[in-house]
């Protein structure tokens, strides 16, 4: 099984150089190989080095994120369906990133309110769900079901009343964007810890995943592993968030392809999840930067257009 | 060698007052059956002994340690649990289901050794599903996965067996070899401790026996002071005909009048 | 002895000196932020339709390397490479055609990739003339970025002076009520801080919504009926009447409509900070008089 890793590791690499090559101006492989030495022609190093490399990484890391968080909200909600945002925790980063767009707040100022939103969904869903004594899964989808409902009621409202000229960079904060990502290193770095810290428990979801009594049964501590899967969960989601707007489709459908191919021992959806979410990411915003250039589309367009054809067509071939 | 002992456990059971208080001994080589109507509180009183819920007063101890102390894994170690109902799970195959049965055993860190692997393969060889190692849980019928999930308790091999009406589903072949085998067990050191719902399984398997009321009355003891017709009767609110078979009391359900 | 080959050499400098020997321009916007240019700049790009008409006018359209959609008058324009949309450049096609100088819309461009720009060390220019004199000043400015002053500064001129004649013309004018209809789902218009109040206003017309608080308000047709103006006027393709007045042609009450004061003009002049915008104005006072005429 680790040779799937591999391969998949072997494929990432490869989407990342491909990423890096391509682009309104293309830069062949001897082209990246000179830059990479230190030398290269100076607008091939700024593009690269100050366009290309942050974006394609940050594409790469937000992609892990999503798919990552994906797969966790999927078990910890025992529901195939279940994505990162289901409880809510785009809506309220959104809601944040949104509210400093409108009062006319500076790039840092909007990713910090977009991760403040997620933190305060999280927080808003954890406690309505707990009710009397402690909450099940069922109770939990519900409450984050209507809590991102709500929040959707916000965001429809701000854009309602926002100035027309504000508009254009609000859609294509919630359509996703990955040019908005300043620097990729909180997202990479949020990603490795969180792989760091699941990894051990991995097993653990495994046996969660047959249902929390049986797991309880079997010596899993349920609810500790559980707050832990939802804070984790939160955390990735919002660092995603804030790093690309509401990249949809990703924490869907990753985790389920990689479930239809691999199986579903959590030790190895998890790793593959980063490396193919990550994949998936940089070729969809690759597609986006270019396809139809020098017009940039949403990324989000594109990791459903990839992403549908090739999950049915999985679905087809599998047992 | 573990063994169970329950100090004035009451078990809760919604919207019904106190039951007896229950002083049970469960030691190795006893296979004990837990015999009542539905609704009696069975389910309740074995998810109640293997930690899964509160009870309402009183306290179960797990081999000189109450069970409230000890964490979820070292329970698991010496206790394990088949349920009645299946819960919704992720898709999974029979061996991956068995292998599960070794989660207790194994570090976080450790993967599933070659030896976890071939114990798993022997328990679902015991329990005739091995042809089945590759299918997915849910392409199966009810009475398979009743036979993985008692796999994944052999998987497991704790000292002290809980099993929710094992026999549910089972065509008599397979009753009678998980019967049997669960009877092996106890034998060869285990203790095991089963909902029943037929008694005359009861009758044939168990050397001891617990009857719950549904208005929270109990008594237990071993299994030819137990099974006596009138208590059954009244257990059961039906009228019995006791009957003699191959060495084993059998009673047969007939109607009054 | 007078060296005869030095002063040759310094009267040869003194008339090649109007040739783009390099020297130093500097420029403050409207914000207060001065943007100074080593050299005149010889390679400008444009992030708006209207910042690329305003550098043709400046004089400097056979420097503009690089435009955004859109980018439609002069024709010339239309020739020019594209960077995408000037709500989302495509910044490498940008940086591929290695501008010197980025003329910037202040409130239309994306804020996130113009601090991108700027860290990458290109000089900005953000400009967004909200008055005539506003208009002829940034033509000015960017005349001076380019080096084009001879060419800016005069057609700057003629537009103040284009501006000051209408003014003059109108002055005495019957004010007409106006409300113009910026877009139709939702119903937005103008207040008198938009350039094209500013036009109403020059033409003697009174913008009903001229005192709203926000600069593009989104009103409903309720409040319209209710201010009932005199005309209504709206912007189309080249002028040309379309459907967008439609729906209020069944209000058969108001002035407007009972007058058949619907007016269409071309939207593009309108709508730009630009020197078309005297064009524009004749039309807006040549509706208005029309609109007089049928009081």
């Amino acid at each position: 099984m680790t040779r799937s890793l591999l391969v998949l590791g072997a494929i990432s690499l490869a989407a990342l150089i491909f990423a890096l090559a391509i682009g309104s101006v293309n830069i062949a492989p001897s082209e990246l190989w000179k830059v990479i030495q230190g030398e290269g022609s100076a607008l091939h190093r700024t593009l690269l080095l100050d366009l290309r490399l942050p974006r394609t990484l940050a594409a790469f890391a937000t992609g892990g994120l999503l798919a990552v968080a994906g797969a966790l909200m999927q078990v910890l909600l025992r529901n195939p369906l279940a994505d990162p945002y289901v409880l809510g925790l785009s809506g309220g980063a959104a809601v944040g990133a949104l509210l400093a767009m409108l009062t006319g707040m500076g790039a840092f100022v909007i990713s910090g309110s977009a991760f403040a939103g997620a933190m305060l969904a999280m927080v808003l869903v954890f406690g309505l769900a707990h009710g009397t004594g402690s909450w099940t899964a069922s109770r939990l989808l519900l409450t984050g079901v209507v809590v991102a409902a709500g929040w959707g009621a916000v965001i429809t409202l701000m854009l309602a009343v926002t100035p027309s000229y504000k508009l254009p960079g609000m859609l294509y904060w919630l359509m996703g964007d990955v040019s908005y990502a300043r620097t990729p290193w909180p997202a990479l770095v949020v990603l490795i810890f969180a792989i760091a810290v699941i990894l051990p428990l991995a097993r653990n979801l495994n046996v969660l995943a047959r249902g929390p009594m049986q797991a309880a049964a079997l010596g899993v501590s349920v609810r500790p592993l559980e707050w832990t899967i939802y804070v984790l969960a939160s955390l990735l989601t919002a660092t995603a968030v804030t790093t690309a707007g509401s990249i949809g489709f990703v924490g869907l459908i990753v985790p389920h392809m990689l479930r239809l191919v691999l199986g579903n021992d959590q030790r190895i959806i998890l790793p593959a999840s980063a490396l193919a979410g990550g994949t998936l990411l940089v070729l969809a915003d690759t597609l986006a930067r270019t396809v139809i250039a020098p017009e940039q589309l949403p990324v989000g367009v594109i990791t459903a257009l990839l992403g549908v054809p090739t999950f049915l067509y999985l679905l087809h071939r599998s047992r | 060698m573990s063994t169970l002992h329950t100090r004035d456990l009451i078990i809760n059971v919604p919207g019904r007052t106190d039951g007896f208080p229950l002083n049970l001994s469960v030691e190795p080589g006893q296979t004990w059956g837990v015999l009542g109507p539905n609704g009696a509180g069975k389910t309740t009183l074995l998810h109640t002994l293997a930690g899964l819920l509160p009870a309402r007063s009183g306290r179960v101890v797990l081999s000189d340690s109450p069970l409230i102390a000890l964490k979820r894994r070292d329970i698991a170690r010496q206790l394990g649990l088949v349920f009645q109902e299946r819960q919704d799970s992720f898709p999974a195959t029979v061996m991956e289901t068995a292998l599960i049965g070794r989660h207790p055993w194994l570090s976080p860190w450790e993967s599933e050794q070659a030896d976890d692997q071939i114990r798993a393969q022997q328990a679902l060889v015991a329990m005739d599903v091995d042809h089945l190692s590759g299918r997915l849980l849910s392409t199966l019928s009810g009475g398979e996965r009743q036979r993985v999930a008692i796999a994944t308790l052999m998987t497991q091999n704790p000292d002290i067996w809980l099993l929710d009406e094992p026999t549910n589903h089972l065509d008599l072949h397979h009753q009678v070899k998980v019967m049997s085998l669960l009877k092996n067990q106890s034998a060869a050191g285990k203790a095991v401790f089963m909902c029943l719902h037929d008694l005359n399984l009861a009758a044939r398997w168990c050397s001891h026996v617990l009857l719950l009321y549904p208005n929270g009355d109990a008594c237990w003891g071993p299994a030819d002071s137990m099974l006596k017709p009138s208590a059954l009767e009244q257990l059961y609110n039906q009228k019995l005909v006791t009957v003699e078979a191959d060495g084993a009391p059998v009673f047969v359900p007939v109607s009054s009048g | 002895m007078i060296k005869w080959k030095a002063v040759a050499l310094l009267l040869g400098l003194m008339l090649l000196a109007p040739f783009g020997v390099a020297a130093p321009v500097c420029v403050t916007d409207d914000q207060g932020e001065e943007l100074c240019l080593d050299h005149p700049a010889k390679r400008i790009a444009t992030l708006s339709p209207g910042a690329t008409e305003l550098a043709f006018a400046a004089g400097a359209g056979d420097k503009v390397v690089a435009v955004v959609n859109y980018s439609d008058y002069p024709e010339a324009a239309l020739k020019l490479p594209l960077v995408g949309n000037h709500t989302r450049i495509d910044l490498e096609a940008l940086l591929a055609l290695k501008p010197d100088l980025v003329i910037t819309w202040r409130t239309g461009n994306p804020p996130a990739q113009m601090e991108m720009l700027r860290a990458l060390g290109l000089p900005m220019f953000a400009i967004e003339p909200r008055t005539f004199e506003g208009v002829s000043k940034v033509i000015e400015q960017l005349s001076t970025l380019a080096g084009t002053e001879q060419e800016g500064f005069a057609e700057a001129e003629r537009f103040r002076k284009g501006i000051a004649e209408i003014a003059e013309q109108y002055r005495d004018a019957e004010p007409v009520p106006v409300f113009y209809q910026v877009w139709q789902t939702p119903l937005m218009t103008i207040n008198d801080n938009h350039l094209i109040g500013k036009v109403i206003q020059l033409c003697g017309g009174v913008n009903v919504f001229g005192d709203m608080p926000r600069l593009v308000p989104r009103i409903s047709a309720e409040v319209v009926l209710e201010a009932d103006p005199h005309a209504i006027i709206t912007g189309s393709v080249e002028g040309i009447e379309d459907n967008q007045l439609d729906r209020w042609k069944s209000y058969t009450g108001m002035t407007a409509v009972a007058n058949k004061n619907l007016f269409f003009v071309p939207a593009s002049p309108i709508s730009r900070p630009t020197p078309r915008l005297l064009e524009a104005s004749r039309d807006i006072c040549q509706r208005l008089d029309v609109a007089r005429e049928r009081e």
